[in-house]
């Protein structure tokens, strides 16, 4: 599949895109009210069958024959740049993030700019008007944001581990650093053998992508892509504290405390080192937590309490908490020009996400059906149980569905009820400790901003430094390579991109 | 040759007539004596036309700046701005030299290796042998990239890796195959021996046996050995081959193989790992940098029309019969 959609990929490009030919002629067919279209990622291994329960609910409740083109999440972003090339272009988009091929698209006028229509839709009204801000093209808003946790960076560990080591759960990040190291030389799992290390990472190396570097970038103070020093910003990898952070990973990683294949380590395999006994901690969100209990309930449902312990954000090397916040959303729905011709068409897309952000069909897309794969108790989602065939379609459905939801009002559905009351317990935790970190979190002050510059070449820029920061942990450069890099940054293009960001940081002031 | 076919599809028909003088004239009479010889072309013509020449139409975005909203004519014209933006791109000198390495790489030792391993088979004397070997070694050309890709990962993984423990264990070192960059062109070398000899080696079984045995008879009596008779028989045998196929393998050089390389990528090897057709992939599909990125499969195309060119240039100048 995969390999069929690169060489797809490669001949639109390369063979000089026959489709781009017929695209330009493209007609939209006559508008029909009762139809919508609609392209969204799917992060399950199969999508959503398109005559389950869930679709049918939903065409009941939006009174639409709804048609959704589920397109698989790790081609998510070729698959919509080459949507945006064709002439089949849904009415709602997914767009998962600002990249350049959507921002080329949205300043070309290919999306409605919905930044003053909102407001009159009650569901699409947002409650988080920062977090609009930050899903905005330089204050232009081109779609309904998903919203999501701003505070999701945790560290797990395997709390038998710490306990039988007699550690205590890390608050800074030199605890980290101690745990780490107990669980890889002190043999935590009593098996006599030197097997075992303290942090995985997986490959995700890119900039701004969440992964663990980043997450201990800012901890130590670096700032969140963007950092206010002297009255301007700077690239958070310009700043003191993104260098000293990487001699600690660099630390880790040359003493071994972190797995030796850091670098091509694939990101779904995340959690076997965790489950199996081979690396006991994992940095990354909070959500984890969940999945991993899990995996140890599904392996032994009568030991599974215990075996994951979780903190959240840990106080850098100054003695402060700068936690990790995400920017609040993930992506948005955004309304193409090209098949939603006028304000009136428009006004129909409008109330049709208006209605999927009320309560009714949040509930669907969030919980499911009542009474099929769910029950209301103690105004909690609970799961029926035995689960019946038809109950496990629909909770494997909405897994997918999900992702159609916006939630800019706050969550309009059930919070879900946890399995056990150990598992709850872990989830109120998790709600408690995100809240806490939330008053510390450092935000990325240009969010909102798109300069042209970084549009034309932004990610081979990034890139530069991000492939410098892996090579450097490894050991392939020293740490003047890493400056070095960075300068090449700059040079390449990246102060252009630096007085565009400030000028228009400056502007919105 | 040409004439006796026309004589055979067209038995019936009277000689042409006496050539009319003008030259439109005698075209037309031309064209109406060969009529259904050119209505045989005509599949052929349209083909190309439609599926090869058309879409070259595309390519102007490479002078532009183009958007898909705006669609290809509204685009605006930008000129060489792309190819200026490329070649001033420190990128440029990486991607070029990783792609001719690899180019280069892959054309002298797997190409030679194929016509080898073609010998080879061809001195199997042993009819059954013969064949299940060539069958053998067909095999792995049906395998996708992506297959050959997760044998390597299993095969030189960190730690556990056979490969990774056996070479380790005798050179004493700990190399990790997968993310050393100094060990990426070779991976690539052999995925693409391991993968294609085998299935390289048809067309010249194929001209092998084509070779005159009178003359190995004669050899023998002569008191040739067996290397002596292959080198004086059997490869000026197939040289022409071999030409047309260097000739061949030349053109295609510079397709590195997008699926191999992308598969094989990792940040810590990407600096020689960086090929025309990654780049193309990832600057123009991932980030929509459609002008851009054509721009560079247009340079590639370039390259790639001058080395065919020459070569075949090369190989007249030497006596021996090019492609065209």
């Amino acid at each position: 599949m995969i390999r069929r959609n690169l060489s797809l990929a490669a001949a639109v490009v390369t063979a000089t895109a026959l489709t781009l030919t017929a695209c330009s002629g493209g007609e939209a067919p006559a508008a029909d009210s009762s139809k919508i279209s609609v392209m969204a990622p799917f992060l399950e291994a199969q999508p959503p069958s398109a005559d389950g329960a869930v679709q049918q609910k939903l065409e009941e409740l939006t009174g639409k024959d709804v048609s959704i083109t589920w397109t698989p999440n790790a081609s998510y972003e070729d698959k919509m740049n080459i949507t945006l090339a064709s002439s089949e272009i849904p009415q709602v988009m997914v767009v998962q993030s600002k990249s350049p091929g959507f921002v080329k698209n949205a300043e070309a006028g290919a999306f409605w700019d919905l930044t003053d229509k909102l407001d009159e839709y009650p569901n699409l009204k947002t409650t988080f008007p920062d977090v609009e801000k930050n899903a905005s093209v330089n204050g232009k808003v081109y779609g309904v944001f998903r919203a999501r946790n701003p505070i999701r960076a945790a560290v797990m560990f395997r709390q038998d581990w710490l306990d039988k080591l007699g550690l205590e759960a890390p608050v800074t990040t030199e605890d980290l650093y101690k745990v780490a190291k107990a669980f890889t030389e002190q043999d935590p799992d009593g098996n006599g053998q030197n097997d075992t290390w303290g942090i995985t990472i997986p490959k995700w190396g890119a900039l701004g992508s969440n992964s663990p570097y980043d997450i201990i970038e800012e901890w130590y103070g670096a700032g969140n892509r963007w950092t206010e020093k002297d009255g301007k910003l700077i690239p958070s990898f310009e700043t003191e504290e993104f260098l000293e952070a990487n001699r600690f990973v660099k630390k880790m990683v040359d003493e071994k405390l972190i797995n030796p294949d850091f670098a091509t380590f694939d990101g779904t395999k995340w959690n076997e080192p965790f489950f199996n006994g081979k690396g006991g901690i994992i940095v990354d969100v909070d959500s984890r937590v969940s999945v991993l209990i899990n995996l140890f309930k599904q392996a032994n449902p009568n030991d599974f309490q215990n075996k994951v312990g979780f903190v959240g954000n840990l106080k850098g090397p100054d003695g402060e908490l700068h936690a990790h916040p995400t920017d609040g959303y993930s992506g948005f729905l955004a309304v193409p020009k090209t098949s939603v011709r006028t304000e009136a068409e428009l006004k129909n897309v409008l109330e049709f996400l208006n209605t999927m952000n009320g309560k009714e069909v949040a509930t669907l897309l969030n919980n499911g059906i009542e009474g099929v794969n769910f029950t209301v108790e103690d105004g909690k989602a609970a799961t029926i149980k035995p689960e019946m065939a038809e109950g496990k379609a629909v909770t494997t459905d909405i897994k997918s569905y999900a992702q159609l939801g916006t939630n800019v009002t706050g969550n309009n559905f059930y919070p879900v009820k946890q399995a056990s009351d150990y598992e709850q317990e872990v989830f109120d935790k998790r709600v408690e400790v995100m809240a806490e970190d939330l008053k510390s979190a450092v935000y990325n002050p240009a969010a909102a901003f798109v300069s042209p510059t970084y549009v034309a070449k932004g990610a081979q820029l990034d890139n530069i430094v991000a492939d410098a920061r892996i090579k450097y942990l490894a050991g392939q450069i020293d740490e003047q390579g890493l400056k070095d890099a960075i300068k090449l940054w700059k040079t390449s293009g990246g102060d252009k991109v630096q007085e565009e960001i400030n000028k228009l940081w400056q502007d919105s002031k | 040759m040409t004439t006796s076919t026309v004589d055979v599809q067209a038995p019936e028909q009277a000689p042409p007539p006496a050539p009319a003088p003008g030259r439109r004239r005698r075209f037309a009479v031309h064209f109406a004596h060969y009529k259904w010889l050119y209505l045989l072309l005509l599949p052929g013509v349209i083909y190309f036309a439609v599926f090869r020449y058309a879409p070259m139409y595309g390519v102007s975005i490479a002078f532009k700046d183009y958007v898909p909203f705006l669609g290809v004519n509204a685009s605006p014209w930008v000129g060489f701005q792309h190819f200026q933006d490329f070649f001033s791109n420190p990128d440029f000198g990486r991607l070029l030299g990783n792609t001719l390495i690899l180019a280069f790489l892959n054309l002298g030792i797997a190409f030679p290796l194929t016509i080898v391993l073609a010998l080879l088979l061809n001195e199997v004397r042993l009819s059954i042998l013969k064949r299940t070997v060539q069958t053998l070694v067909y095999i792995p050309h049906f395998l996708s990239w992506t297959i050959v890709a997760s044998l390597s990962f299993l095969l030189f993984a960190l730690d556990f890796g056979p490969l990774f423990l056996f070479i380790n264990s005798v050179l004493g070192t700990d190399i990790d195959f997968l993310s050393d960059p100094a060990w990426f062109r070779p991976l690539i070398v052999l995925q693409e021996i391991w993968k294609n000899t085998g299935w390289g080696t048809i067309i010249f079984l194929a001209a092998l046996a084509t070779v005159d045995q009178d003359q190995y008879e004669a050899a023998i009596i002569d008191g040739a050995g067996r290397f002596r008779r292959v080198w004086h028989i059997t490869l000026p045998g197939i040289r022409s081959t071999i030409i047309v196929m260097l000739i061949l393998a030349i053109g295609q050089m510079l397709n590195t193989g997008f699926e191999q390389i992308y598969l094989m990528t990792n940040a810590l090897n990407r600096s020689v790992a960086d090929v025309f057709d990654t780049y193309v992939y990832f600057v123009g599909i991932t980030q929509g940098a459609y002008s851009y990125s054509t721009a560079v499969g247009l340079f590639k195309s370039l390259v790639g029309i001058v080395l065919i060119f020459g070569t075949n240039w090369l190989a007249k100048r030497f006596n021996q019969s090019g492609l065209f």
